[in-house]
């Protein structure tokens, strides 16, 4: 079998193109997404004022300490239900306690008067934007990549989930 | 970071591009074609082995991803009737459905089922949002959840007809609250309870009607349980929360014997003091007071003087030790007893108390001061209890020591109260989330060497 040397060439080079614009965009995409994936984003309605939460700020949010945003709406923090590994990372990393003690928690807080409510828990993400969109003091958290134009990614710590060492991911420790 | 790797990936794609060079050189015409075509076959062969590979799964589950496909179909014809159907029935219905009314922060609506949204087309909001909620009058506003218990207790304690060991049901506590706007809420405690005589009464416990401004200033109005102290508002009328079977002695209720005016019918300011990490809070509260005269002792419609009780508290949760609760309290009111001078009672109150999951340790110390008019003579009753306790998975073994001692001479107190003291050891169990078994033994002490024994037995639950 004889093969023309020209072909050889232009098969060398086509397949040179092919692994070079592939491995290239993988890379690219890698590097747009990798630090997002596993960060929670923490959403808001877009009419909210709020930017920047500290993370002292964000936990008194969710514990029911803080009631009323600087505009002086109520807040009304959304849970994803129990199950969700997103609300399995909130209760390690922001309430710092266990399924068990976040309901006692919250009937313990309503029962005294102390928290006006417990958070509203909600069984999807897509559930969770809907009630951010619609609800003006409403807060949440969605993975990064979840996140649309419906509602407002807060920065926690001046910090935005694509960005480094921000706080909340999906398989990160309590801060300190 | 992401860019070296990239730089990284493109290296090691010019490094292979390398190599297949070094390759091309060194290796016969033959062969490199041989290889040429194989990458060539390689690289078109990729995609359709792809295609197929996600192909497969596909095909295997072609048949029954049609059967669910028929029954969408179905079900969305069905779906349709039954719309038909109601828009017949109810003309307003089905714009109803379509069309979601505005709704409160407080209670924001139940949000429908749907497919999952894409990311790109951002939603648009269900309504427009203002500061005035209509009312769904569909929907009750209330929330109920419910508190109760069931005990077996016995003592030692002679010449009271109600210390012989028996079953007992605790309160049956209803609490019911209400979102009534986004800046009113409604709170309260209904209290179903069996008396000394075994007759059921039903008690509103407490009734609340808040105004929240902001989380610096809320108002409310009815009736509430005085802030002296910690405990009296931090377990109100349910033993579930509380870690042992009962309250300490120094805030038992009004009608088991208690000494404090822990009822009270009024206002209420309470709010936070902007004081940063330190945690400051306020409460500042304007009621009627005790009655001494009347068999009720708290004063749910009519006073007995119009001197008014005020009381005001303040503590610091400091945000570097959660859980830890430190305040100071007093209380001033006028009591006019019948037939004896008006009294002035001054309560000053103290507590240092930690709440971690874990560990609790309460301890809280109380002055209760009554000051006949007319007369130089004060008398002092002070009262404190210490308690901790550590929790163990499911188990929360504790141990309380409490103390109160009331003047023989005591105007108001006497001979009732005089002097209690000792220890009480107890054993909680949490058999399930909502569910806890304790058990508690208190050794109390009298004046006149007199001391008698209490085993309770508690079965504490909500629902």
């Amino acid at each position: 079998m004889t093969t023309s040397p020209r072909l050889v060439v232009f098969c060398f080079f086509f397949v040179t193109v092919i692994l070079f614009s592939a491995g290239l965009s993988a890379g690219l995409d890698a590097q747009s997404r990798a630090p997002a994936d596993d960060s929670l984003a923490i959403v808001v309605n877009r009419g909210n004022p709020v930017e920047n939460l500290s993370f002292s700020e964000l936990r008194k949010i969710f514990l029911g300490e803080q009631t009323h945003w600087s505009n002086g709406r109520r807040i009304t923090v959304v849970m994803l239900e129990p199950g969700n590994a997103e609300r399995q990372a909130v209760l390690v990393q922001i309430y710092k306690m266990g399924e068990k003690d976040f309901i006692n928690y919250f009937l313990h807080g309503m029962f005294t008067g102390e928290i006006h409510a417990a958070p509203r828990p909600l069984p999807s993400s897509e559930e969770v934007l809907k009630f951010v969109l619609n609800v003006p003091g409403a807060i949440g958290y969605v993975k990064a990549p979840n996140v649309n134009d419906s509602v407002k990614v807060v920065r926690v710590e001046s910090r935005l989930p694509s960005e480094k060492d921000y706080l909340l991911r999906l398989h990160g420790k309590p801060p300190k | 970071m992401c860019i070296p790797k990239s730089k990284v990936r493109v290296e090691m794609n010019c490094s292979a591009v390398g190599e297949l060079g070094k390759l091309r050189t060194g290796v016969r015409g033959r062969t490199l074609a041989g290889l040429a075509v194989f990458l060539f076959l390689a690289v078109i062969a990729t995609p359709l082995l792809r295609a197929q590979q996600t192909d497969a799964p596909s095909n295997a589950k072609k048949e029954p991803e049609e059967a669910l496909l028929k029954r969408v179909v179905q079900l969305e014809a069905r779906l349709k009737e039954v719309e038909a159907a109601l828009a017949k029935a109810q003309p307003g219905a089905a714009v109803a459905a379509t069309a979601p009314a505005p709704h409160s922060a407080a209670d924001p609506p139940p949000v429908a089922a749907s497919a999952p949204q894409e990311a790109a087309p951002a939603p648009q909001p269900q309504a427009e949002q203002t500061g005035q909620e209509p009312m769904d009058l569909n929907r009750t506003l209330l929330h109920i959840r419910g508190y109760s218990d069931v005990d077996l207790r016995g003592s030692t304690l002679k010449g009271d007809p109600t210390s012989t060991t028996a079953f007992g049901l605790g309160q049956v506590n209803l609490f019911v609250t209400s979102d009534v706007s986004d800046k009113f809420k409604f709170l309260s405690e209904v209290v179903f309870e069996a008396g000394s005589d075994n007759v059921f009464g039903v008690d509103i416990e407490r009734m609340l009607l808040t105004y929240s401004f902001n989380d610096y200033l809320n108002v409310s109005v009815g009736r509430y349980h005085t802030a002296i102290g910690y405990y009296n508002t931090a377990y109100h009328h349910s033993t579930w929360f509380q870690t042992a079977t009962g309250r300490p002695f120094l805030f038992a209720f009004e009608d088991q014997g208690g000494i404090l005016p822990i009822h009270n019918l009024g206002a209420s300011i309470t709010g936070k003091v902007p004081s940063g990490s330190l945690g400051l809070h306020y409460v500042a509260e304007l009621g009627n007071g005790r009655a001494y005269r009347a068999s009720e002792p708290v004063q749910n419609a009519v006073d007995e003087n119009t001197h008014k009780a005020l009381n005001f508290a303040v503590f610091a949760r400091p945000e570097r030790i959660r859980g830890l609760q430190v305040g100071f309290s007093a209380y001033r009111d006028l009591l006019t007893p019948a037939a004896v001078p008006a009294i002035d009672e001054t309560i000053f109150a103290a507590h240092a108390v930690y709440t971690g999951l874990d560990f609790e340790w309460l301890n809280e110390a109380l002055l209760i001061r009554h000051s006949p008019q007319g007369t130089p003579q004060v008398f002092n009753t002070p009262g404190f209890y210490s308690q901790i306790s550590r929790r163990y998975r499911s188990y929360r073994p504790y141990f309380r020591y409490q103390y109160l001692n009331a003047p023989a001479s005591e105007p108001i107190f006497s001979p009732s109260v005089g002097l209690r003291h000792g220890p009480s050891f107890g054993l909680r169990y949490d058999m399930s989330e909502f569910v806890a078994v304790k058990m508690q033994y208190d050794y109390t002490m009298l004046r006149g060497d007199r001391a008698f024994h209490t085993l309770a037995l508690q079965t504490g639950f909500t629902f």
